[in-house]
């Protein structure tokens, strides 16, 4: 069976590379658009399971803290809103306050994150921690750092890092999420708030002045919220921005609204991209498993004049067209992983990762190819069976 | 005791569209009997219509008109699963270019006869090797087309006409293209096989062909004429 298998399959080694080609095509397009999927997938889970407040106007803060002032007077307010969970007090900063804003989704940021209150964020309760751990309650100059952030350094546990000229023991490192905390810096927010007094001028000159009250526990960028069982965060969210003054309240719907906008180029772009993999990679499949067959066209002529009928020589060719496609689609498959991996190895130096080869796509693309060669070995079959055996024969000698 | 026919055509019609004009009738009302244990040879000239004629009675082409029928029953009229069937238990074929598949060895080949048929089993095989030895080309058994010579291709391909031991062999141009040794070898065998039984309609432009033959006719304008 293997051995006639194996001695078929010898036959349409050229098929096979044909179809490798198309299904690497899709594969690799493919694990493009999954990573850009991943990535507003991971913001947008994120968002959703949290209410996030920053204070109202301008300040320092950057990603879902962006905002003014939140003192501890509004984080203790929003605490006692009817439906509230738990409140952790955050600190978000750009690493490099030089780096242009616009590019947020991708930037370098420092999160500081109040360690005496569990994450009231539904969705990540915990971060992943690849290597070493997570920060504890009272751990300082230490830090936690993102998969992409660590590659682009050569970061492991056990290195240091400085932040605004302060030495910081690196005790972590996350696993690789494809979204935002891939590039944080995430230290308790004692840590940030000295980070962020450094880096800001304006607020180092207010508190140098005395002429503004404010404790180190009033210095925060935002908080995230979280919500009872039971409660619609939505309103929860507007519940918040209702009765407490002051506030910038993201209602997490709106958010998640608001993120897929911001995003719909790179969904647009995805579309397109998964379209044109399919398009190309499905002709390109489509045409060399029907050509195969169309080319032994005279073998299938001999065999009806040997009494084989439409059933056996359908069943036949699309068994044929089976094993090809299945076999072409595996080497397509590895083809385009070992191009992806390659890639991401010489991109992995700068942290970035551009393939994601989710098990959805590799089934995906798997079964899209074995449905496509089936399908088009079925109307090469169907075309040629409606030919008289002799017109077989006679077209194949031709060819 | 009457003869047994294996063959019978009747009015057998066949037009081909012409690029510009009227169609070719290539058969006019061709009309043949074949009984078991005859050897029928079919003489013509080139573009006469023999290997049409050949298609037509082996059911690898349909006719315009006319009637076949093998033993009792007619089978021109059947679907195209019916057809492949009784072409399967009623002929064997004899190629002028052999049709041998390229890609499966002598043997297997061979075999290709039964694989639609009675299946391939111990039995099938054991036979295909007693007529690859018979015929000289066992030691070939693993070997591809593309490694045997025209004469052992033609032998490899007459094996596989017999191996289901069809009542009907046909045989279009089966001596074209081998040297005369190798044509000869085979004009034998289609002999003997006629003698041991079975019927066979051979199509040859060849003189020889028609030494030893129950019955020769030449196709004329469409009909055959017998000489």
């Amino acid at each position: 069976m293997i051995r006639s298998l194996r001695r078929a399959l010898r036959g349409y080694v050229f098929t096979i590379a044909g179809i490798a080609i198309g299904v690497a095509g899709i594969v690799a397009l493919g694990a493009m658009a999954e990573r850009i999927v991943r990535f507003i997938e991971g913001g947008d889970r994120f968002v959703l399971g949290q209410i996030s407040v920053a204070g109202r106007g301008m300040g320092m803060g950057a990603g879902f803290t962006a905002g003014g002032l939140l003192p501890a007077a509004a984080i203790e307010a929003i605490r006692k809103v009817p439906g509230v969970a738990g409140v952790q007090p955050q600190v978000m900063l750009p690493l490099n306050p030089s780096t242009s804003q616009f590019m947020t989704l991708t930037q370098e940021l420092v999160l500081g994150m109040d360690l005496s209150v569990p994450s009231p964020n539904r969705h990540y309760r915990t971060l992943p921690v690849q290597k070493g751990r997570f920060l504890r309650e009272g751990d300082r100059h230490r830090v936690v750092i993102g998969a992409s952030f660590a590659t682009s350094r050569g970061l492991a546990p056990g290195s240091r890092l400085m932040l605004e000229g302060q030495a910081y023991e690196v005790v972590g490192v996350l696993e690789r999420m494809l979204t935002a905390p891939d590039r944080f810096v995430i230290v308790a927010i004692e840590d940030a708030r000295e980070q962020w007094v450094a880096k800001d001028r304006l607020l180092r000159t207010v508190l140098a002045s005395g002429g503004v009250a404010l404790r180190a526990q009033d210095l925060n960028t935002g908080a995230a919220v979280g919500w009872r069982d039971g409660e619609d965060p939505d309103v929860v969210a507007r519940r918040i921005r209702e009765q407490v003054a002051g506030v910038n309240v993201q209602i997490p719907s709106e958010l998640s609204t608001l993120l897929r906008q911001s995003t719909a180029f790179f969904s647009a772009l995805l579309v397109g991209i998964g379209l044109l993999a399919f398009v190309i990679g499905g002709l390109s499949l489509a045409n060399t498993v029907a050509a195969a067959v169309f080319e032994r066209i005279r073998d299938f002529g001999v065999k009806r004049a040997l009494g084989a009928t439409d059933w056996q020589l359908g069943r036949e060719i699309l068994a044929e067209a089976l094993a090809v496609t299945l076999s072409g689609g595996a080497v397509g498959v590895l083809l385009a992983m070992a191009l992806g991996l390659g890639i991401d190895g010489w991109a992995g130096r700068s942290g970035q990762q551009l393939f994601l080869f989710s098990p959805r796509l590799l089934g995906g693309a798997l079964v899209f190819s074995v449905l496509l060669g089936a399908a088009a070995a079925a109307y090469a079959a169907l075309r040629i069976v409606r030919l008289s055996p002799a017109e077989a024969i006679r077209r194949g000698s031709a060819a | 005791m009457p003869p047994e026919p294996v063959l019978h055509a009747r009015g057998l019609v066949k037009r081909f569209a012409a690029p510009s004009g009227p169609p070719i009738e290539v058969l006019a009302g061709a009309e043949l009997t074949v009984q078991r244990g005859e050897l029928v040879v079919i003489e013509g000239p080139s573009g006469s219509g023999k290997s049409t004629l050949l298609n037509v009675l082996g059911l690898l082409e349909d006719a315009d008109a006319g009637e076949v029928r093998f033993g009792e029953r007619t089978v021109s009229t059947l679907g195209r699963g019916a057809k492949s069937r009784e072409r399967g238990r009623w002929l064997g074929f004899v190629f002028q270019s052999f049709l041998l598949l390229p890609s499966l060895t002598a043997l297997d080949n061979v075999l290709l006869a039964a694989r639609y048929t009675t299946g391939v089993d111990a039995e099938r095989r054991r036979r295909a090797m007693i007529l690859l030895e018979r015929f000289g080309v066992a030691e070939r058994r693993d070997h591809h087309p593309a490694q045997l010579s025209g004469g052992e291709q033609q032998r490899v391909a007459f094996c596989r006409a017999v191996l289901n031991d069809p009542p009907l062999l046909l045989a279009d141009e089966p001596t074209g293209n081998l040297d005369d040794a190798n044509g000869a070898a085979i004009l034998t065998a289609l002999r003997d096989r006629a003698r041991s039984g079975g019927a066979v309609i051979v199509v040859s432009h060849r003189p020889d062909a028609a030494r030893g033959a129950d019955a020769v006719f030449t196709l004329e304008r469409g009909r055959l004429q017998p000489r």
